[in-house]
């Protein structure tokens, strides 16, 4: 029996075929950078077609699982690959310049952002255990690669190295979860699990717990997760600017999209105990991560501290189960597309392929490059869930559900918690508008070049975060409404 | 009975080999090692009835992949002598701590007979998922083998996709010339490009 639905899985297959395109037109014809922005794009033209008609499917009651069960097709799904699908164009617009740099190596760059979106995908529509691993690697080994990339900076090497190691350890906990779960319960498919454990009463469920445990701990390295956190900050700090805000958007929310599908699907009948577990992770990303960005005194390892607190935000909502799915969706959504702003931002000040930046350098920013302030402003102030921006709605869904399912200790730390981040966040913003720059050295007041991609990733982020901020109702309830 | 004189005489050729992987100071050696614990496991794979994968274990494993290792090892030069000497010092006294509350830990479990992790159903119900049964369910093609192919369809295909990426990856890595003064990456070396896999 074949079930094979290829529009279950046409997004990704378009961004691959973009991909070998990418590297095929490389081998014969050495066509300038312009070329593989064509490719790149039609790639993203025709899997956003893919979704859309994706989308269509399931609002005429279509969908379900293919390939043998291991893909499904449902609204998180879709959903997941349409945000998806937008941190990769504003990822790719933002390491434009980084990838036009490289060279002759410029294919191999830009096909492993694009093969990076497609595993990133595959992880948010895979409901069998190996595939999500199998998915998970395809975006993971893409990502070591793109963070040491540049090669000609030893902090990009040290990026890549470390990356590549708690990685590989990450996705060797997941593997061991997944073995874990398969010997309990004899089935690597979510649905399959699901009715196994619904169906028999499990007398000691020991082995299938750890796997449970280790399956979130492993996607916890992912999402930068506490205490799973530590490789974040110097990657972000040693990886190409460019593409760092892809990176650590795309592997945030294929982390969630997984996670969402293994605990809201395969371990539905656990929920009391996962509960408890994310809501411990959750107490635990949200504090270190706002302490520890308070002492940071380069911007992104600032950043990377707060997408640790936003991974606990996000935990903190996930405790409530299935109906938080909403709530996360638009959370994700919005939180990625500020990341690859905020991002944005970074690299026109550090350089496309530079590492590190200081809150010095931010110094008078405001009147160097205004776009360039006001963005980052705008998504600092964003991120620390001030109302009338997106983070702001996602922040009270997340504790809304949290609420609801009974964890007001949690929402308290959290909201003790978004105080606190108050600080850090505003400081960026005063340092860019009421210090001057550096006295030595050059010109304080030299405008910043602001490459015209990069202007367009910077002024998209910043109309999203207001007018869904302002208006988020066409993306708060899109999985409910198909 | 057969089965348990074949599980012994393979297990120790398997660990066997394993250890020589560790110790053996000629990286040949080590090699040899490897290919003997590899086939020592293609045994395990005849005697649960997997004849295919043990087949593909020796052909891949035992065969290509241990001539990869050794045509390397050839290729960097054998006679280069390794660093032995440890240079962190809690290393191996935390290694061995760690291994003696391992063994500590399985004694008590064993002597208190608490090691029954092992899955119930219900009440009364027999012990699923045996090793013998895990192993003919994950990796036979026995019986319904057209059935099992589409349904592991997806991820054999994505895992040649992974497969690119790595390949991607290690080029775009390794292609890499440190830039001299202000020129383009990987413009010095002239018109050709090295090598390069078509």
């Amino acid at each position: 029996m074949i079930d094979v639905s290829y529009l279950s899985a046409a997004p990704e297959m378009m961004l691959v075929l973009g991909a070998v395109a990418v590297l095929m037109v490389d081998v014969f014809a050495k066509p300038p950078p312009r070329v593989h922005g064509w490719i790149t794009a039609a790639a993203y033209l025709a899997a956003g077609a893919s979704i859309v008609l994706q989308w269509q499917r399931l609002g005429a009651g279509g969908g379900g699982l293919s390939f043998g069960g291991a893909l499904v097709l449902d609204p998180w799904a879709a959903a997941v690959r349409a945000v998806l699908l937008v941190v990769a164009v504003l990822g790719t617009l933002c390491a434009w310049e980084m990838l036009a740099g490289l060279g002759r190596r410029m294919a191999e760059g830009v096909s492993l952002v694009l093969v990076a979106t497609a595993g990133f995908m595959l992880m948010g529509a895979s409901v069998d255990l190996v595939m999500v691993f199998i998915a998970l690697e395809i975006g993971s080994i893409a990502l070591y690669v793109l963070a040491g990339i540049v090669r000609s900076s030893p902090a990009g090497d040290e990026a890549a190295m470390k990356y590549f190691l708690l990685g590989a350890f990450a996705s060797a906990i997941f593997i061991y979860g997944g073995a874990l779960a398969y010997a309990g319960t004899g089935a690597t498919n979510l649905f399959d699990i699901e009715r196994f454990l619904n169906d028999y009463l499990v007398a000691r469920p020991a082995v299938i717990l750890i796997g449970m445990a280790l399956l979130v701990v492993g996607m916890g390295f992912k999402v930068t997760a506490a205490p799973f956190h530590s490789w974040a900050p110097d990657v972000y700090q040693g990886a190409p600017a460019g593409v760092v805000g892809f990176m650590a958007a795309a592997a945030k929310v294929g982390g969630f999209a997984a996670l969402v599908h293994i605990l809201f699907i395969g371990f539905a009948r656990y929920q009391g105990a996962w509960s408890d577990g994310l809501a411990v992770i959750a107490a635990l990303s949200v504090v270190l991560g706002t302490l520890l960005a308070i002492g940071q005194s380069d911007v992104r390892r600032m950043l990377a501290y707060s997408g640790v607190a936003h991974a606990g935000f996000l935990l903190t909502g996930m405790t409530a189960g299935a109906p938080a799915a909403d709530g996360l969706l638009f959370y994700l959504a919005t939180y990625s597309v500020m990341l690859v702003g905020a991002f944005a931002a970074v690299t026109a000040v550090s350089g496309p392929a530079g590492a590190g930046s200081s809150f010095d350098e931010y110094r008078g920013l405001g009147r160097r490059s205004p776009v360039a302030a006001a963005v980052l402003a705008l998504t600092m102030i964003a991120m620390s869930g001030m109302p009338l921006t997106t983070g702001f709605i996602g922040k009270f869904q997340m504790f809304a559900s949290a609420w609801d399912g009974g964890y007001e200790w949690l929402v308290i730390v959290g909201l003790a918690a978004s105080v606190a981040a108050f600080f850090f966040y505003l400081r960026l913003v005063v340092l860019m508008y009421f210090r001057p720059g550096e006295e030595n050295g050059r010109d304080p007041d030299a405008p910043l070049p602001l490459p015209v991609t990069i202007r367009w990733v910077l002024l998209f982020s910043a109309a999203v975060t207001l007018v869904f901020g302002i208006y988020p109702g066409p993306l708060l309830g899109l999985l409910t409404r198909v | 009975m057969v089965e348990l004189i074949i599980f012994v005489l393979m297990g120790a050729v398997a660990l066997g080999g394993a250890v020589a992987v560790v110790k053996a100071r000629n990286p040949v050696y080590g090699a040899m090692g490897l290919m003997a614990a590899l086939f020592a496991l293609a045994v395990f794979y005849v005697v649960h009835l997997a004849h295919f994968v043990a087949a593909v274990q020796v052909i891949v494993y035992a065969g290509a992949v241990i001539t990869l290792f050794l045509f390397v090892i050839m290729f960097v030069g054998v006679d280069r002598a390794e660093r032995l000497t440890e240079k962190l010092a809690v290393q191996r006294p935390a290694a061995l701590a760690v291994l003696a509350g391992v063994l500590a830990l399985a004694g008590v479990l064993v002597i208190t007979g608490q090691f029954d992790w092992v899955i119930t159903v219900g009440e009364g119900a027999e012990v699923r998922g045996t090793v013998e049964e895990i192993g003919a369910n994950l990796i036979s093609v026995e019986e319904g083998g057209v059935q099992r192919a589409s349904r592991w369809l997806l991820p054999f295909e994505a895992t040649s996709l992974l497969l690119i990426v790595a390949a991607v990856g290690a080029v775009s890595l390794a292609f890499y010339r440190p830039r001299r003064k202000e020129e383009p990456d990987d413009e010095t070396a002239g018109a050709d490009r090295p090598g390069r896999p078509s």
